[in-house]
């Protein structure tokens, strides 16, 4: 029983940052089409930045970590006018803004190693590495953070696009571009706006994970794929199949490490493994997205 | 010239507009006033679409100017013509699919949206009160055309008539100046023409100018304060229903013509 629930804490615990890699793919991607990879390489500079806000300059957690956020957020729309805006305006095809991400993938790694070296570089995190006592079980401090924080992320952003006009007029700008413009929609405002999103969610999954494992310029990668799969199990298109795609994901994952014969090592294979079943048997993922099931 | 003593809002003047070696529009003039309802009439190949595409910023004009009130709007992209309040609907009907029928007007007041992007992520109680309050706008207009009950409906859940009514009240929650439409009556049953009608009367009540290309005279006479009639590009004829019907080049080149194929 308490094997069970712990097994569940770290489940919601993977989950969460799967979910939240996936809704930043998700983010930039609705309004605009754009499959960014760059996501991982912005939850990388955002945990080195709150290595920088927290550890260097030992600001209080909330301004420390919001700090954090908002320079990755900016990169994120800088990133969108300087490099994506001035393709999708004189026409470019699609794929042309998504490789020149690709691109941009080496050049935030490298910025990185440049800047914060290739060491791990330890976070304080926000409120220690105790546990709470919660009768059968005792859930570490900072799982218990990480699961309320990406709740929280996660359950702001669905009400964002159900809730709100702003949400709305992002959907109708994936739906018809066109259309949207005539609407009076800035088209390069809701571009810029998704880009920095974007990011901060990102960033905010990168923040969380960094006191857990340690800031290191290479930890985008495995955050991007893990992020990438659980969008494609969930389905592509709402913010409930980030959300369920995360948790599916990281309950093979944590099952497969704990009960399967394999080496640990073996087990980041696993969301590539389940991608590409998905990929194969339900490409739509767990839930398809609206009015284009 | 003027149906209803309103403000002069759109002055078009040596409108003209040549593809290759066709004169689409050739130095068409005429005003839109506020409240009016206007309708541009002419055989096919008179050059209506064309004007529309003009007025709406789909095309560019090779010569002439659209005023705007004093502004300049001739040769501004569609979505610029738009942000200025002059808003269109489409004749084959556009809406945002995969959307219910209140978000889809609740796009079409993006225009008076004033929070920003971030404001409404962050759940901002400025944000809030405007999302609220658009939402209750977006209910009274839906209410306004007749599609009251339909609020939660899918748009594809909706008849083509209904449709072309949701049209209506997605231009209307932009605050527009001016509404274009463009060939509202095609493919409409006499029933939903008649429902039509009744709401565009109801849009140029409120002060709203409407400017309509159509070419069922039925739906457009009894409906327009004045009628513009285009033949070959050019305008042949500006005035009341009532006269232009009596003018000699109008029934030649327009009225003669169907009489005359229908003999």
């Amino acid at each position: 029983m308490t094997d069970l629930l712990e097994l569940a804490v770290s489940i919601l615990e993977a989950g969460g940052i799967y979910a939240l890699m996936a809704l930043a793919y998700l983010v930039v991607l609705r309004p605009t089409g754009i499959i960014n990879f760059a996501v991982g390489e912005w939850a990388t500079l955002a945990s080195f930045f709150s290595v920088a806000t927290l550890g260097w300059w030992n600001l209080p957690y909330i301004p420390g970590a919001v700090l954090a956020l908002a320079g990755v957020a900016a990169i994120g729309a800088l990133t969108e006018q300087a490099t994506v805006r001035p393709m999708i305006e004189r026409g470019a095809p699609i794929l042309t803004p998504i490789l020149i991400l690709l691109g941009m993938v080496v050049v935030y790694r490298e910025a990185a190693a440049l800047g914060f070296g290739t060491q791990n570089l330890r976070v304080p995190p926000p409120l220690g590495f105790g546990r709470i006592d919660l009768g059968p079980i005792a859930i570490p401090m900072q799982s218990a953070v990480v699961i309320a924080v990406s709740g929280i992320m996660l359950a702001g952003t669905w009400a964002f696009f159900e809730r709100t006009i702003w949400g709305k007029a992002f959907q109708a700008v994936a739906i018809d571009r066109v259309a949207a413009g005539l609407m009076g929609i800035n088209l390069r405002l809701v571009a810029a706006f998704s880009f920095a999103g974007g990011a901060a969610i990102a960033g905010t999954a990168g923040v969380l994970q960094a006191p857990l494992t340690s800031a290191h310029y290479l930890m985008g990668l495995p955050l991007a794929i893990k992020g990438f799969s659980a969008l494609v199990i969930g389905g592509v298109g709402r913010v409930e199949g980030c959300i369920l795609g995360g948790l599916v994901l990281a309950a093979c994952e944590r099952l497969v490490m704990r009960y399967a014969p394999i080496p640990s090592g073996f087990a980041i294979g696993v969301p590539l493994l389940l991608m590409i079943l998905f990929l194969l048997v339900r490409p739509t993922g767990l839930i398809g997205a609206r009015g284009r099931t | 010239m003027s149906g209803t003593g309103g403000r002069t809002l759109l002055t078009v003047r040596g409108l003209a507009k040549r593809f290759g070696g066709l004169v689409a529009v050739d130095d068409v003039d005429f005003d839109l006033d506020d409240g009016e309802i206007l309708g541009i009439i002419g055989p096919n190949g008179a050059g209506k679409t064309t004007t529309f595409n003009l007025i709406a910023g789909a095309l560019r004009a090779d010569a002439g100017s659209i005023r705007l009130r004093d502004a300049e709007i001739a040769g501004l992209p569609a979505h610029k013509v738009a942000a200025r309040g002059i808003l269109r609907t489409f004749q084959h009907n556009r809406p945002f699919k995969g959307m219910n029928v209140l978000e889809n007007l609740l796009v079409g007041a993006h225009r008076r949206v004033r929070a920003r992007p971030w404001a409404a992520a962050l759940g901002l109680p400025s944000a809030r009160r405007e999302d609220a309050a658009l939402a209750a706008a977006a209910r009274e207009t839906l209410a306004f055309v007749g599609l009251g009950d339909h609020a939660a409906s899918d748009v594809s859940k909706l008849s083509f008539g209904q449709g072309r009514l949701l049209e209506c009240a997605r231009a209307l929650m932009g605050e527009p100046a001016i509404i274009l439409f463009d060939e509202p009556a095609a493919g409409l049953t006499s029933v939903e023409a008649e429902r039509l009608g009744g709401v565009i009367r109801g849009i140029a009540a409120r002060g709203i100018a409407v400017l309509l290309i159509e070419h069922d005279m039925r739906f457009l006479l009894p409906l327009a304060h004045r009628v513009v009639v285009l033949d070959r590009g050019a305008k042949i004829a500006d005035g009341t229903p009532a006269a232009i019907s009596r003018e000699p080049a109008v029934i030649e080149a327009y009225l003669g013509r169907h009489a005359g194929a229908a003999a």
